[in-house]
């Protein structure tokens, strides 16, 4: 049971960001708005190589042209880059200009290497190796429970499939990067990052500067998906200018950056065998699967997180299982924990093929589901979304819809935690009956700041507009970093607590028995001179995790161009407490839009011959645009009684699984790999000649190595950084 | 991109006389600036021709449309005068881009953009329109480019407009040597069937002013089809002209764009349907003849059933 009020004003109810006016207007600023006196532009030379031996870089030249006030090399000596994009050095001038010209001008001596970029050719034992040291097949994870092999003997009903998902590009709007100003061994840097406290470490570390000395702001910021935890390359690139010239240094990626060597979200190969009874009951599954992270998970920037893993079988509660997987090297950017890590990727296998096993058992897609998601509340959510959808009304035998142009429905569930605590924070109560909150959190677009002002609204009776809340700054007491759907959960036990306090204090000195509401003012008054100023921190009791979602979708493909279209997406979905409808939704938003483009136009691609990224752009990577956004409707489960659970993740995860049964309810045909484009909905339909027998017989292979690859007990673990 | 020289010109002549060796012009600047920024070109002087009086706008001359280079994508698409006589220009200009795209983009530069292959447009890869020595496209990620060439070079023609034009018979007039020549679309990229380095036929120093829409009798439509709903290229683009006497086709054009390096106009299906009556049937057969003689590379087959629905569809259109 939650100790928030059970009757409330604000809490629950519709408050927009309280923010919105100041984003929209362009009056509030971004990193990349700051503009300190004397502040310079920074640049990055990166790898125009896949892969080589640096041997020298000369920056004589770059340091000498017009504009340029200081360079800074990545590393000193030689060096072995392993991806297209990697970091190099740094330029700093007067304009971007002159910081373009000066990057044309550095000299780099490198002797390239082989490389390799796709994973079913870095598993081949002649692929040249990522690291000379190591094979590019990494040692696998291998979780067993029961035996699979006496099972699948006695299941009635066996599919066998093979499903891929691609790399997707965080791609938050706001690219990373900071305005950093390193003067007098202190530094102060206004970071685009989801964790305030873990960039000041960072940069502490780099600097070597007290952190005490070092303070991060981070007012507002666009987005970071999980790619945002550190000061990153960039960070420290900048700080050292910053430390060289005594100047402010602006150090922002640009889009072809961004799309490098900032974090992905793994790709994923997937063969899985799946068997029940024949009421359709699961028995066994067996997997065999490998992805790639890129050259390295994680990367020292990312703060841990980022692995090619995924859980399986997924939300599913199958008494005999086989699942091992392997991570793969690859010439190319590292991961980084990408919202719900893992678990888009092991919902698309496992949502896929539970559905051809529906088929084949003709049962309905919903009543499988039903029959082994152990989960209470997603029990609860099939049978809303079920009526809500009109499930039965719109669910038919797979292409069984006439014209060219079919219509198909698809169901899909996730699970995430959401969970939080640690943070701290301080409320003032001034004379005159205004109110201060800070908390060292930091909003990272899903509305942290107007959950701040909200929950001390609901404590003190007064209005959210007469909170200040003031987030995003070191000096702040301390809260964690914005990741794994935390936030929510962490920050407003914090704020319901000091505020509580701060409440109590309040009575005490004014003797006004309640102050709350249209007492508070005058309580206030009663203060004198002296402001009540109180510490507070996360508590039990006002939080929870476990939430679960479902998504149903119904789509349209033309069997003629292989176009899909997304009509409708509904959600339902659990969060405990909803502490603000609007944000909750406009995450819930959020979430479908990049399950969308998950589902059909996302994906990094790198070619073979030459090893670069060959769309860093959005004119070629494709994310989803205002037409393409469906109907988007969304039943928010209240639980209060439950607590606070963040959503952020949870409603990122099921979208493309539900979206991809829906293709294959409407065609007849799966398509069992991501992104659902025309080429392969043409392909599945028999339009387009097959691909060449080796591709498969590659894929194979790959399989077969991670079958017989040597490894360890384990299963996969959410890495997710807080 | 680096540094360069702004001058703005006032007339053709002036714009070609200060272009000198390598300079490049620049109207809406949405292809230019991006191949600049990519230091896939680096102009060391850049001309405007945008402001050249008299370029914009539409004027009608013995009952056809001339429409000034420098006419916006955006005002061909909502003229009613275009979407009376030549739909399929119009339909073409619609589907161009972004609205913010499209009031800044001009007919001029849409005809004349260079090639969108993700080889050609990567900065640090050298290609063979580049100057280099392979196209990578051919062994390499060809999803997107084209199922017919004449040359090694796979990128294909992306501009709508090109396509659209091909299908009406426009005329395009381009500002060469001190005089005014006029080119049928077909001319105005045959370099770029047989040629790798050229995007289309125009010479150094060749500036197009205007395109004029032919009087006379006929319907067009223009269909594309991409992987997005809106803002995205297209896989292929389609466009279909024809008159009809007693119901029956007459002097019927096709032309394709985004499957060769140049509006690929179906002849030979433009005569089949010569006297026809235009059905599922026919509309059929002509696609079939329009794409047999494709030759998709391994990522890029799935264009041709995408072609063949687009002209099925766009000759019912035309029908209807």
């Amino acid at each position: 049971m939650s100790n928030w009020p059970t009757q409330t004003e604000f809490l629950g109810k519709n408050t927009p960001r309280l923010e919105g006016a100041a984003k929209v207007t362009g009056a509030a600023k971004y990193s990349s708005d700051q503009q300190p006196e004397g502040w310079l532009y920074a640049m990055i030379l990166r790898s125009k190589w896949p892969s080589a031996i640096i041997r020298s870089i000369n920056l004589e030249k770059a340091k000498a042209s017009a504009g340029i006030k200081a360079v800074a090399a990545v590393k000193d000596g030689e060096r072995h880059v392993r991806y297209y994009g990697e970091e190099l050095a740094a330029v700093a001038g007067t304009s971007k200009q002159a910081c373009l010209d000066a990057l044309r001008l550095i000299e780099v001596d490198a002797t390239p290497q082989p490389f390799v970029v796709d994973p079913v050719e870095a598993i081949k034992p002649d692929a040249p190796k990522v690291f000379s040291d190591a094979p590019n097949l990494g040692e696998a994870k291998l979780k067993e429970e029961g035996d699979i092999a006496a099972a699948f003997a006695k299941c009635d009903v066996i599919v066998e499939g093979e499903f891929s998902t691609q790399v997707q590009i965080h791609h938050p709007l706001e690219t990373h990067g900071n305005t950093i100003h390193v003067k007098d061994d202190a530094c102060t840097a206004w970071a685009s990052t989801q964790g305030i406290f873990s960039v000041r470490d960072g940069l502490s570390g780099n600097l070597n500067i007290p952190q005490n000395r070092v303070r991060v702001i981070t007012e507002f910021m666009g987005g970071g998906f999980g790619a945002k935890f550190g000061p990153g390359v960039e960070g420290s690139l900048a700080a050292k200018l910053s430390r060289e010239t005594g100047l402010p240094v602006k150090l922002m990626l640009t889009r072809f950056d961004e799309s490098l060597a900032v974090g992905n979200r793994p790709s994923s190969y997937q063969k899985i065998k799946l068997g029940s009874d024949k009421e359709g009951k699961l028995l066994a599954f067996d997997l065999d699967a490998f992805g790639s992270a890129g050259f390295a998970s994680g990367g020292s920037s990312a703060g841990g997180g980022g692995g090619a893993g995924f859980p399986a079988p997924y939300i599913y509660k199958i008494p005999n299982i086989r699942a091992k997987h392997a991570g793969v090297a690859i010439n190319a950017g590292s991961s980084r924990a990408f919202r719900a890590p893992g678990h888009p990727q092991g919902s698309f296998g496992m949502e896929s093929i539970l559905d051809d096993l529906a088929v084949k058992l003709g049962l309905d897609p919903v009543d499988i589901r039903l029959k082994n998601d152990p989960f209470e509340i997603r029990q609860k959510e099939y049978a809303i979304g079920r009526e809500k959808f009109g499930w039965a009304q719109k669910y038919r035998k797979p292409g069984s819809s006439p014209g060219p142009i079919k219509t198909g429905v698809g169901v899909a569930g996730a699970t995430w935690g959401g969970g939080g605590k640690g943070t701290k924070a301080q409320a003032t109560i001034n004379p005159d009956g205004t109110v201060e909150v800070r908390c060292g959190t930091q909003d990272l677009g899903t509305g942290a700041k107007t959950v701040v002002a909200l929950v001390a609204a609901e404590v003190f009776g007064i209005p959210p507009e007469k909170i200040a809340a003031k987030i995003g700054d070191t000096d702040f007491p301390a809260s964690g970093g914005s990741g794994g759907s935390t936030t929510t959960a962490s920050v407003s036990p914090a704020i319901f607590d000091v505020c509580t306090k701060a409440l109590k204090e309040l009575q005490t000195l004014s003797g006004v028995a309640d102050a709350r509401g249209a007492n508070f003012e005058s309580a206030c008054r009663k203060l004198g001179m002296q402001p009540v100023v109180m510490q507070g921190e996360w508590i039990e009791g006002l939080s929870s995790s476990g939430a679960g979602g479902v998504q149903f979708a119904e789509v349209e493909v033309d069997t003629e161009t292989g176009f899909v279209k997304v009509k409708k997406i509904l959600v339902v979905q659990d969060c405990g407490l909803v502490v603000n409808r609007l944000t909750a939704e406009s995450q819930v938003n959020g979430g479908v839009i990049t399950g969308l483009g998950y589902a059909l136009y996302e994906q990094r691609v790198m070619d073979a011959q030459t090893g670069v990224c060959l769309n860093p752009n959005f004119e070629t990577y494709k994310l989803p645009g205002a037409a393409d956004i469906p109907d988007i409707e969304i039943v928010l489960l209240d639980m209060p009684e439950r607590g606070v659970i963040g959503l952020g993740e949870p409603v990122v995860i099921p979208t493309a699984s539900a979206v991809a049964n829906a293709v294959a309810n409407a065609i007849g045909v799966r398509i069992n790999s991501l992104p659902i484009t025309p080429d392969k909905v043409l392909a599945a339909l028999g339009l387009v000649p097959p691909r060449a027998a080796s591709v498969s017989e590659d894929l194979e292979t790959s399989f077969a190595a991670v079958e017989d690859a040597h490894a360890v007990a384990g299963d996969f673990t959410e890495d997710v950084p807080v | 991109m680096k540094n360069f020289e702004y001058i703005t010109a006032q007339s053709p002549a002036s714009a070609a006389a200060l272009l000198g060796e390598n300079g490049r012009y620049l109207a809406g600047g949405v292809d230019l600036l991006g191949e600049m920024k990519e230091y896939i070109v680096s102009p060391p002087r850049v001309v405007n021709v945008k402001t050249i009086p008299g370029s914009a706008g539409e004027s009608l001359r013995d009952g056809s449309l001339r429409l000034g280079a420098n006419t916006t994508l955006a005002a061909i698409a909502a003229s009613e005068r275009i979407q009376e006589l030549a739909p399929a220009v119009a339909e073409a200009a619609a589907e161009v881009g972004s609205p913010q795209i499209r009031n800044v983009a001009t007919l001029g530069g849409n005809l004349a953009q260079h090639s969108r292959c993700w080889y050609y447009r990567q900065r640090d890869v050298t290609c063979l329109k580049k100057g280099g020595n392979t196209c990578y496209g051919r062994e390499g990620e060809n999803k997107y480019l084209s199922i017919f060439s004449g040359n090694p070079c796979v990128s294909p023609i992306v501009s709508n407009l090109a396509v659209a034009l091909a299908a009406i018979d426009a005329r395009v007039s381009v500002y060469r040597k001190n005089r005014e020549t006029e080119l049928t679309i077909p001319e105005l990229y045959e370099d770029a069937w047989d040629n790798p380095l050229a995007q289309n036929s125009l010479k150094p120093g060749d500036l197009i002013t205007s395109v004029t829409i032919p009087s006379g009798p006929g319907k067009s439509t223009y269909l594309q089809m991409s992987e997005k709903s809106d803002f995205d290229w297209a896989l292929v683009s389609c466009a279909v002209f024809s008159k009809f006497q007693d119901g029956k086709v007459s002097g019927a054009r096709i032309a394709l764009g985004c499957i060769a390096p140049v509006p690929l106009i179906a002849e030979e299906a433009g005569r089949f349907l010569e006297g026809k009556v235009l059905d599922e049937s026919t509309a059929a057969q002509a696609a079939e003849l329009a794409l047999a003689k494709a030759t998709p590379l391994a990522h890029n087959g799935y264009k041709v059933p995408i072609a063949k629905a687009l002209i099925r569809r766009s000759l019912l259109k035309l029908r209807a």
